[in-house]
């Protein structure tokens, strides 16, 4: 518990309106809010504090945001009334303590869309920082796996950004094996791998996915 | 006991043996029991899926035109039944599938999105299964009913019977 926070702010309490909780994480934190989102409260964060401000939202007494509920990329390419950045995050956090939401959003321009990964923090940014590289082509630094999700292995780009043909189709020559990742799962039960069948395989015979795992 | 041939005199009609046999064309034959025992490999991934086990249960009941006995396993079925979304991620696997099924094999293309790629006209959905596999039989709909679906196996049973084993060409030979 940070009792800077808790002190500052005795007043935080389950069910505050979304104009009385901006107020006072904008106290807290420095932040501005997004005129743009009128319905909700989306603060602008800025890449650097990333880490900082959500790893105070997380464990402050405070705060409690102890959910990452969703995590977006946005292409503002040929956005209407946008001039900013083209790409955006957005990190929507819920705490189940007093039932706050709150939205981070960071803006990067093109030629530099990497921002820190989440994964430390939130484990369930593993996936939704995976999706967002493979759609938008947000990277991630710092990511365990910075591989695509939804896409396959052999796709070229990131079919949601907006100067993506959305029809252009691209196939898939071989299937992704997901070996890997089901490997990593096997040893996080305490299994070892023995072999993964490259004798077999050296040999000529081409059964693959043949391994013995103890 | 050693086998005698009948002298030329002697004629079928003198051996008596009633309707004991018939005469027909082998491809009549072995028509009649490819149409007849199809077994389908189901490659269900969406509702077209569900609707398919609509008609292999009791309500549409597929068994009354033979097709009735769902493999699970490629290598024991002859008719690969597509019926959903299949993604550009998908379709290699679709594409083993359909290769590791023996010859002869059929291939029913279910619904909308099999078809066409239905309303998924975007960047990671297959337009259309023959771009992955040759086609037999398409089925329009959006999941189809029942009903196209068993006059697509119907229609399948009309096209096996045109075929010839002299005339069988082996996919991809």
């Amino acid at each position: 518990m940070s009792s800077h926070a808790a002190a500052a702010y005795p007043a935080i309490k389950p069910g505050l309106s979304k104009d009385v909780l901006a107020e006072a994480l904008i106290a807290r934190f420095g932040l501005v809010r997004d005129a743009r989102d009128a319905w909700d409260l989306t603060l602008l964060a800025p890449r650097e504090r990333l880490i900082e401000v959500v790893t105070a939202l997380r464990d402050d007494a405070a705060w409690q945001f102890d959910t990452l509920i969703d995590l977006a990329g946005i292409d503002y390419l040929s956005y209407p009334g946008h001039d900013g950045p083209r790409f955006g995050v957005i990190y929507l956090f819920k705490s189940t303590v007093f039932n706050h939401r709150v939205k981070i959003k960071i803006l990067l321009e093109e030629d530099d869309v990497a921002v820190p990964t989440l994964t430390g923090l939130y484990k369930i940014a593993d996936w939704m920082e995976r999706e967002v590289f493979d759609q938008i082509g947000v990277t991630f630094t710092g990511h365990p796996n910075p591989k695509r999700l939804l896409n396959h292995h052999e796709f070229v780009g990131h079919p949601l950004r907006k100067d993506y043909p959305c029809q252009k189709r691209q196939k898939l020559s071989m299937n992704d094996p997901l070996i890997d990742q089901m490997e990593a799962r096997l040893a996080s039960f305490g299994y070892t791998v023995l072999d993964r069948g490259e004798a077999q395989i050296a040999a000529g015979i081409t059964v693959k996915g043949e391994g013995s795992v103890k | 006991m050693t086998f005698k041939p009948l002298p030329p005199s002697v004629t079928s009609a003198d051996l008596n043996l009633g309707d004991a046999f018939v005469t027909t064309r082998v491809d009549a034959v072995v028509n009649w029991g490819r149409r007849n025992s199809l077994w389908p490999f189901p490659f269900g991934t969406a509702c077209c899926g569900i609707e398919f086990m609509g008609v292999v249960s009791s309500m549409y009941d597929v068994s009354r035109f033979g097709a009735e006995l769902v493999r699970f396993s490629p290598r024991q079925a002859d008719l690969l039944i597509i019926a959903g979304t299949i993604t550009y991620k998908m379709a290699p696997v679709l594409q083993r599938i359909y290769d590791q099924m023996c010859e002869p094999k059929w291939v029913l293309s279910v619904g909308a999105c099999a078809t066409s790629g239905g309303f998924y006209d975007c960047y990671c959905t297959v337009p259309g299964m023959d771009e992955i596999v040759p086609v037999d039989m398409y089925v329009a709909g959006c999941p189809p009913r029942p009903e196209a679906f068993l006059e697509a196996i119907v229609s399948l049973q009309k096209k096996i019977d045109r075929e010839s084993m002299a005339e069988q060409k082996m996919v991809g030979a």
